[in-house]
């Protein structure tokens, strides 16, 4: 299965899925456009539209011709092992700020991420990775709490 | 009018909004210089600084942030041949090799015409958004409902992927307008059993989730984690330049000057096209035009000034579209709209009227942001290299951390921080997947009134001819049909001439080298 067709399953099957929701959706008597009317008319334009991009796809494919074997040599491996870690670290932070509070769990997020996209080799850049973290946490701070006035959250645990 | 915009710009000379204006000019210069930074990136990062603020000094800084962007990707395009923003590619072509020789008078003219593009860009912005706005106020539901489905199917059709893929990837942000609340009545509806949802899901944190990840994890899965956005200086040469001869040089081609802001704002004004086009299309115009076409791509000023004055009045024109319509006509300006929400502010026919101040403060900001940016790019072009040389290992998790506050300080909850979060990821899958943002962004941000105008519309009459039968709702019609068929016959005919470059022997290595 190609690309466009495995993403147009995906859309078909959620639309379809939403779609199904729809009659759920409780009508008022005194309006006379139901709720569900017009989501029920996105979702179903998106279901046939999702099934006409996996008919595309598979027209494509059965009329393409097989590319050669070292066609796709030169491209550089993509790096998804590092987009799932920066995700994670980046969920991991999401969750925990509630818990920790914005300065200290900013200060972990921005030393882990700088950690994980380039490893520190020297003294010198632990300390950069470690002033970094911490300049910028406090900046930040600083300019919305104090400058700007815009909470930020606060530890449950930590009351920080 | 005269008076209401002397009034506003004796008021934006204040400190008081001065400093924010200026500040948002230098950020977006900044943001513009960077490679791989876009100006809906610069102005997601920038917005959680304007909550504080009041609506005018937050909307100078946004103003600010949009004409500094604009003009800030001429740097790299022109002293390092990488351009900093998509609207400044045209801009390489003949900027990067006359900066090779004369670096200076490569980034002057690139600043001038950048300058005088986009204060002929703020002429029609200013002599233009009220009658406009007053012609809007006769739409009714019909015409409002046609002209949302004009800006889809534009935007659908205008961007490179597959029409089908660009319309689904419009409905799917339909489909996020569609969770959690009925506009109409306000009631919940597939909520999906999260209590959160029942409101809705606010549109800034999708925005910023979705544009913020797709660029950092796509330039992350590409590159990886370490450098930085752009090589080192590599051009020490001086950027000292007589600047009574680069302007001289720029306004004793006058036709040039303004053919290509009309370019520029016209693309502006139209739903969904946006600055690269304007660019582009500008100096195709100016080669066209030209008496010497063979010349473009040697380092010619004519290059430099339409590419830069295209780019820079589509400023002006996508304002327009904007404050008297309510509509946004790219990705930079659906932030622009929902940064004018977020202010409290309503655009669309009435904000003009309703909120004279805030519109002539608006105007205000965007002339005297030129000369600032004159004055950041002139005194701070090589400051801004440096800034490129920054690691991207300090730079992305920082953007990351702005985009937490931005999403957070909305309402001073987590929820809208989750939302970020899940549409960070599926901004990400989106962009894997092969869809065009552009699309989507239109559909999560126009589905509501999407929704609201056609309930009423049919509320008011169940005739569904009246979409056709009113006139300017039909030509709005008409105009989406027009723009779906264009781009089916622009597909096929690229994948015409593909198939027929496909069948032609492959060139030499002589060939590569001629070229």
């Amino acid at each position: 299965m190609g690309r466009d067709t495995i993403a147009g399953l995906v859309v078909l099957v959620v639309s379809l899925v939403l779609f199904g929701l729809t009659f759920r959706i409780q009508s008022n008597p005194l309006v006379p456009v139901s709720p569900a009317f017009y989501p029920r008319l996105v979702l179903g334009a998106t279901a046939v539209l999702s099934a006409l991009m996996v008919a595309i796809d598979l027209v494509k494919r059965r009329r393409a011709r097989p590319s050669p074997p070292n066609a796709k040599a030169a491209v550089a491996k993509p790096r998804y092992d590092m987009v799932a870690l920066l995700f994670a670290i980046f969920a991991v932070y999401v969750l925990i700020l509630p818990y920790l509070g914005f300065r200290i769990a900013t200060v972990a997020f921005l030393a882990a991420m700088q950690y994980a996209m380039a490893r520190p080799a020297t003294a010198r850049a632990w300390v950069v990775l470690a002033l970094v973290a911490l300049i910028a946490t406090a900046a930040t701070y600083y300019m919305f709490e104090v400058y700007l006035q815009v909470l930020l959250p606060r530890g449950r645990w930590t009351d920080f | 009018m005269f008076e209401l915009l002397g009034t506003a710009l004796v008021h934006i000379l204040q400190v008081k909004y001065l400093l924010p204006l200026f500040l948002g000019t230098l950020a977006g210069v900044i943001g513009g210089a960077l490679p791989g930074v876009t100006i809906t990136m610069t102005i997601i990062v920038a917005l959680p600084f304007t909550f504080g603020l009041d609506p005018l000094q937050g909307l100078a800084a946004m103003a600010g942030l949009y004409v500094g962007g604009s003009a800030g990707g001429l740097v790299t395009a022109v002293l390092l041949g990488i351009p900093g923003t998509p609207s400044t590619v045209a801009t390489t072509f003949d900027g990067y090799p006359m900066g090779r020789k004369e670096p200076g008078r490569a980034l002057w003219l690139g600043i001038w015409g950048s300058f005088f593009g986009g204060m002929l860009g703020g002429v029609f912005l200013i002599f233009t958004t009220k009658p406009l706005a007053e012609f809007a106020l006769a739409f009714g539901p019909w015409e409002y409902f046609s002209l949302f489905v004009l800006a889809l199917s534009m935007v659908a059709g205008l961007v490179e992927a597959s029409l089908v893929k660009a319309l689904v990837s419009g409905f799917i942000g339909l489909i996020v307008t569609v969770l959690g609340n009925d506009p109409m009545l306000g009631g919940p509806r597939l909520t999906l059993g999260i209590p959160f949802l029942e409101g809705g899901i606010p549109f800034l944190p999708v925005l910023i989730g979705v544009f913020a990840f797709a660029q950092i994890m796509s330039e992350v899965e590409k590159s990886g984690g370490g450098g930085s956005m752009a090589p080192p200086v590599a051009n020490a040469g001086s950027l000292k330049v007589s600047q009574l001869k680069v302007i001289g040089e720029i306004l004793s081609r006058p036709f040039l000057l303004v053919w290509s802001a009309i370019i520029g704002v016209w693309i502006g004004v139209l739903p969904a096209i946006g600055g690269s086009a304007a660019n582009i299309m500008a100096y195709d115009q100016a080669k066209k035009f030209s008496k010497h076409p063979e010349k473009f791509g040697t380092g010619i000023p004519e290059g430099i000034i339409a590419s830069e004055a295209g780019n820079n009045a589509n400023v002006g024109g996508s304002l327009v579209t904007i404050m008297a319509f309510g509509i946004p006509g790219d990705a930079v300006t659906a932030v622009m709209l929902g940064a004018m929400t977020i202010h409290g502010i309503q655009s669309g026919p009435l904000f003009i009227q309703q909120h004279p101040d805030i519109a002539y403060g608006i105007f205000a900001a965007y002339i005297v942001a030129h000369p600032i940016m004159v004055l950041i790019l002139g005194l701070g072009a090589r400051f801004a290299m440096r800034i490129m040389t920054i690691p991207k290992s300090t730079l992305f998790p920082i953007v990351l951390v702005l985009c937490v506050i931005g999403a957070f300080a909305l309402d001073n909850s987590m929820d809208t921080v989750y939302v970020l979060l899940v549409f960070g990821v599926i901004g990400y899958l989106m962009v894997k997947a092969g869809f065009p943002l552009a699309p989507f962004i239109l559909g999560a941000i126009l589905g509501d009134q999407i929704e609201i105008n056609l309930i009423r519309s049919i509320m008011t009459d169940p005739n569904p001819m009246l979409f056709i039968t009113r006139p300017i709702s039909g030509g709005l019609l008409l105009a989406s049909v027009a723009s779906v068929v264009f781009s089916l016959w622009q597909h096929r005919r690229t994948q015409r001439r593909l198939a027929a470059a496909a069948t032609q022997p492959a060139p030499s290595d002589e060939d590569i080298a001629d070229f």
